[in-house]
């Protein structure tokens, strides 16, 4: 996982080399990249306008750009059935780490929500949801230790971690912050 | 060359080797026209100046050039191309304490060059030079210059937003006060627009805001954009429309409304919380609003509507069948109503649970209960800001009581009054400083 861990410094090379492009246009990878990296990020809307100013003969010639933004697309609108039917291709050499992480983190962001927001649903739904068979739905529900019964799923909501080595560090450090302000109420 | 071009040059040499250049800069406007008249020599006279020594005179060549160009009719590309890397270094190599001086000129060669781009359709390969020209102005990184202005409206035109926000993320503390404030106000009318696009209402509403309250003589058409804007913003952040700020001069709460009706009638009808009729409505003034490029952001604050309706529903209902809420809200399937309701849930505007097996949504209450550690962090941040601008306040309050033109007003312009005050500024900020403070304390 060599791209994923420095993305945002990859992010702002490709940037910087649309800005400093002659006629402001640069190759179609360079697209691809920056396109998947603000998908990965969740940049939806930095990711609408890339695709908006992307020249129409650039987006004609570079079949993997479509695909990549019929992801996007449905992103947007939230249609996670589809999102997952639209990253079940062929990615190319220089976007495929990103896309498959990017197929991981919907998963992880759906499965949160399901937690959060169903107190019951159908196990169907939830496979499409996720876009997992319908036995690797169940494992990964069992994994987290919701009900199965029939076909219908019983999440529970995820407890949030709690920081226990926040708690442990903050002391002196908020003291010193209230004697600022305190210093600062009273001058 | 003629005689009137080398004296310009022989003024400019003069002027910037003794270090006069407030006195080079009165002379510009002269400079220009006569530049203007014998523009077919400006390269000999660009020839005979160094960009590091005579800036303001190269600024004045620059001007001229760029001027001629924008205003001739038959001007190509390829010309553009061609002029373009010389903008391109002047802006880059040019000295920065001299430019300061001509700031105004400067901008205005900015306003020029980013207009061209625009017309040209290439936007976006201005914004570095852009973002070089506005560190050249700045005297510290807080301060408005003439040319954000331009960086936004290039961003906006080439649909490549981020690099405005690093700007548009900075608190100002100085703006430089030209002649008119077009620029000011273009500035939060397009950053406005840029946060708008990129869905973050919050700041988009505060730049809105600003530019309508911007103290006036009179409205400009900026404003009028502007608080329409605002109109259509604030509903969707906060679910109805904000009133302007008390300190709005009276100038612009007496007409802004009588100037956009349409604005107005839609969000009185918000206010219904009727989504049929908000149709209808938006129906009504396409038109205008498609004219005012309002469109998208009209349809927007329908669907804050739904969103907001299901909100409301939270309040009066513990458990709600999803047929009674596609009901209520007016939504046309269930399909359709879990879906609002659970993206509502991931945006965490309600906090709810949906239950498929007998179609029923269970209401909660917000589960924040203010104890956690990163709760307690964001207060800290917020205190921490708040402890920073107060003691910006007092800063400047302390500028403006020491400052000679203040004391001498206060004290009508008595000489020797003046001589002995001078003596002892210091004192006169801290008993202020201290009536200040009383303030603070009773409100």
């Amino acid at each position: 996982m060599v791209v994923l861990n420095n993305l945002e410094e990859i992010l702002v090379k490709l940037e910087e080399e649309e800005l400093n492009s002659d006629d402001g246009s640069v190759n179609p990878e360079t697209y691809c990249q920056m396109l998947a990296i603000y998908l990965y990020q969740n940049e939806l809307c930095l990711a609408k306008f890339l695709w908006q100013r992307i020249p129409a003969n650039v987006k004609m010639a570079c079949s993997d750009l479509r695909k990549i933004w019929s992801v996007g697309k449905k992103m947007w609108t939230r249609d996670w059935e589809e999102v997952h039917i639209a990253l079940n291709v062929e990615w190319n050499a220089n976007v495929r780490e990103i896309m498959q992480a990017l197929k991981g983190k919907v998963q992880e962001r759906v499965l949160k929500l399901v937690g959060d927001a169903y107190a019951s649903l159908d196990l169907v739904t939830l496979s499409k949801m996720i876009g997992m068979s319908l036995d690797k739905t169940k494992e990964v529900a069992e994994q987290r230790g919701w009900n199965l019964v029939g076909n219908t799923v019983k999440p529970t909501k995820a407890v949030p971690k709690s920081n226990a080595s926040t708690t442990e560090t903050i002391a002196e450090e908020q003291l010193h912050k209230l004697t600022q302000f305190v210093s600062f109420l009273e001058n | 060359m003629s005689s009137s071009l080398e004296q310009i040059v022989m003024s400019t040499r003069s002027l910037s080797s003794t270090g006069d250049f407030k006195e080079l800069t009165a002379l510009l406007p002269k400079h220009i026209e006569i530049l203007t008249r014998n523009h077919q020599h400006l390269d000999n006279v660009l020839e005979t100046l160094d960009l590091g020594h005579h800036s303001i005179g190269m600024l004045a060549v620059m001007y001229v050039k760029m001027n001629l160009f924008a205003n001739s009719n038959n001007s190509t590309l390829e010309q553009f191309k061609l002029l373009l890397p010389q903008l391109q270094e002047f802006i880059h190599c040019c000295n920065k304490e001299q430019v300061l001086f001509a700031w105004e000129t400067f901008a205005d060669l900015c306003h020029l060059i980013t207009n061209q781009l625009i017309d040209f359709g290439i936007p976006i390969t201005g914004i570095k030079l852009m973002m070089k020209a506005i560190r050249k102005l700045q005297t510290r990184d807080t301060h408005l210059t003439a040319v954000h202005a331009d960086l936004c409206k290039l961003c906006l035109a080439s649909k490549c937003l981020k690099p405005a926000l690093k700007y548009l993320e900075k608190d100002i503390s100085q703006i430089d006060t030209g002649e008119d404030a077009k620029q000011f106000l273009l500035y939060f009318y397009y950053g406005g627009m840029i946060y708008t696009a990129l869905k973050k209402y919050e700041k988009a509403l505060y730049c809105f805001e600003v530019c309508t309250m911007t103290p006036a003589q009179a409205i400009s058409h900026i404003m009028v954009e502007a608080y329409k804007k605002f109109m259509l913003v604030s509903p969707i952040l906060i679910g109805k429309v904000q009133f302007l700020p008390n300190y709005t001069c009276n100038l612009v709460k007496r007409h802004v409304k009588r100037l956009c009706a349409p604005y107005v009638e839609l969000s009185n009808v918000y206010c219904t919380n009727n989504c049929d009729e908000m149709k209808r409505i938006i129906r009504k003034y396409e038109e205008s609003l498609i004219r005012d490029k309002n469109l998208g952001l009209a349809n927007q604050v329908l669907n804050s509507l739904y969103k907001k309706n299901i909100q409301r529903l939270t309040n009066t209902f513990l458990t709600l069948s999803l047929t009674d809420v596609a009901a209520r809200v007016k939504l046309s399937n269930i399909a359709e109503a879990e879906k609002y309701i659970l993206n509502m849930i991931e945006d965490a505007e309600i906090f709810a649970v949906i239950n498929q097996t007998d179609g029923m949504v269970v209401f909660l209450d917000d589960p924040e209960k203010y104890n956690s550690p990163r709760m307690l962090a964001k207060l800290e941040k917020e205190m921490e800001e708040c402890v920073e601008l107060g003691k910006k306040v007092l800063q400047m309050e302390e500028e403006v009581i020491t400052a000679p033109t203040y004391i001498r007003k206060v004290c009508g312009g008595n000489e020797q009054e003046e001589q002995a005050l001078a003596n002892s500024p210091a004192q006169n900020a801290t008993t202020t400083q201290v009536q200040g403070k009383q303030n603070t304390y009773t409100m």
